[in-house]
């Protein structure tokens, strides 16, 4: 939590009280492997913020197969935010790939945090809006880039998740089977 | 809710009917599956045949088949595995039988998460032969390197467990037919022998296990192939004294010829009775979704026709599993 503190110190005055109030809508907690922290079709209450491991978002579709939306790794907040701003029942499932410290924050309580204290209000924007930049640019990469490409800005963007994650999360994120992720790794061995 | 009922022994037509019955309720350990995908297996279509009717005696009528993949969405109160809402598959229970309806109550130690990366219909594909290749090329002790028969690779259990065995790093032989050698080399067997053109037992030498799925005098020939002090494991061969045993057959001895050529190749000869297992579904879990093994379907029914699917498996001519989709 101190770590998280400190970041935000670096981007705002942070008032004691409203220090004290972060501490009082968290929790620190560790996961272990395969642990379910939301469950598709249920309420979202939760949002969390990524100290150390891996943690994947995914929605199940009708047929049973998963698709990966996110991972998360350190520094990184995952939830359903949908179901968060919609109060919809979450349509993603978020799990635990290897064992992981997170802040667990209500996420009604820390939302509205800059109504108490306004210091936060660009602290949030800013945090929003590169959120917005890169679900953007997952979005235009899905719909202009090869696989192959979209593959290695995963590398770059995820430098060391190979080691935590499964293939079929993978290419589930990249929207490829398998077999082609398999195809791509052995090309990129042979350039 | 509705369900597919066996109403009476005899000729699949007239012993099948589509019936409204109860919900049924969940005991303290059984999850509820909302039923997305159920498969159909040659055990479902012996028992409505009447074969069984001296091993498995059930009451009539019963809602018939075993596997099933699905939703969870009731959970009894000692269940702490599970949570309303996984994707689940099972091999469920004799007792629990009863896979071709709309919910199913299935004790959760026999209950296992799906594999992300596959339908509902293809889990539901996989429980009762991916259990029975594992609990019998496990029981044989199978690891790397070693040498092993798989007869019948185009079989549910047989092409299941070709797959099994190459993920465990053996060299694996497989008997098939010209027709299936094909699509048998995909799973990823060494020596596939075309049983047509080839005699298994001159290219088949001193292995290591000899996996019987064809019973009759496939077994008593394993001990033709299998090596000194290696072991035939059968599914459909001769009960051994143990669970000749477990049927109360206390003075059961072995068929004297198998006794005797077991005897002689110092292998044993254990027969394998699949049991439902949660936690050997995981295992399946974990190996598909590393694409080490891959479901195997013929053909995908909706619920409506599951009369003609149970005629499609009843003509022995699917190539993979037969699957019929619930909801």
């Amino acid at each position: 939590m101190e770590d998280l503190i400190n970041k935000i110190k670096k981007r705002l005055h942070l008032r004691p009280e409203a220090e004290e109030f972060l501490y009082s809508i968290s929790k620190e907690k560790t996961l272990s492997k395969g642990e379910v922290l939301i469950r598709q079709g249920q309420i979202v209450k939760k949002t969390f913020f990524v100290i150390s491991g891996c943690l994947r978002s995914y929605c199940i579709d009708k047929n049973g197969k998963e698709h990966t939306l996110l991972f998360a790794i350190k520094d990184w907040w995952i939830s359903d935010y949908i179901a968060i701003h919609t109060n919809e029942l979450a349509t993603l499932t978020v799990e635990c790939l290897i064992e992981s410290q997170v802040i667990e924050f209500n996420a009604k309580e820390l939302d509205g945090i800059h109504s108490r204290f306004p210091e936060f209000e660009s602290y949030q924007r800013h945090n929003l809006e590169r959120h917005v930049v890169s679900l953007q640019k997952r979005i235009l990469n899905q719909l202009q880039l090869s696989a192959a490409e979209r593959y290695d800005l995963f590398l770059k963007q995820y430098p060391d998740i190979e080691q935590h994650t499964r293939n079929f999360h993978i290419a589930s994120y990249l929207g490829i089977t398998q077999q082609s992720l398999s195809r791509i790794r052995v090309e990129k061995v042979k350039k | 809710m509705k369900a597919l009922q066996i109403i009476k022994y005899g000729e699949i037509k007239d012993s099948l009917s589509f019936n409204e019955v109860s919900k049924p309720t969940v005991q303290a350990n059984d999850v509820l599956i909302e039923v997305k995908a159920a498969a159909i297996n040659p055990i479902d279509k012996s028992i409505i045949l009447g074969n069984l009717q001296g091993m498995l005696p059930i009451p009539l009528p019963s809602t018939s088949a075993y596997d099933v993949s699905g939703i969870v969405i009731e959970t009894g109160n000692e269940v702490s595995n599970f949570e309303i809402g996984d994707l689940v598959y099972s091999r469920v229970p004799q007792e629990q039988m009863g896979t071709l309806a709309e919910f199913v109550a299935v004790t959760s130690e026999a209950v296992s998460k799906k594999p992300g990366n596959i339908s509902f219909e293809e889990a539901a594909s996989l429980p009762l032969t991916g259990l029975t290749a594992l609990q019998s090329l496990e029981y044989a002790g199978i690891k790397e390197n070693d040498k092993v028969l798989i007869h019948a690779g185009s079989g549910g259990v047989g092409s299941f467990a070709i797959q099994y065995a190459k993920a465990k790093g053996a060299y694996v032989y497989t008997t098939t037919s010209t027709s299936n050698l094909e699509w048998v080399k995909e799973l990823g067997a060494d020596r596939i022998i075309d049983y047509k053109t080839e005699d298994y037992k001159s290219i088949v030498k001193d292995v290591d296990i000899v996996f019987d799925t064809l019973g009759q005098s496939y077994s008593l020939e394993s001990f033709e192939v299998v090596k000194t002090g290696g072991i035939v494991v059968s599914v459909v061969g001769p009960l051994d004294v143990a669970s000749a045993k477990m049927f109360g057959m206390a003075d059961y001895k072995l068929p004297a010829e198998l006794a005797k050529a077991s005897s002689e190749k110092n292998a044993e000869y254990k027969f394998i009775f699949m049991h439902p297992n949660g936690a050997h579904l995981n295992e399946i879990k974990s190996l598909v979704e590393d694409e080490k093994i891959k479901p195997i379907i013929d053909k995908v029914y909706p619920f409506s026709d599951s009369i003609e699917a149970f005629t499609h498996l009843a003509s022995g001519r699917a190539k993979g599993k037969i699957v019929i989709k619930i909801s």
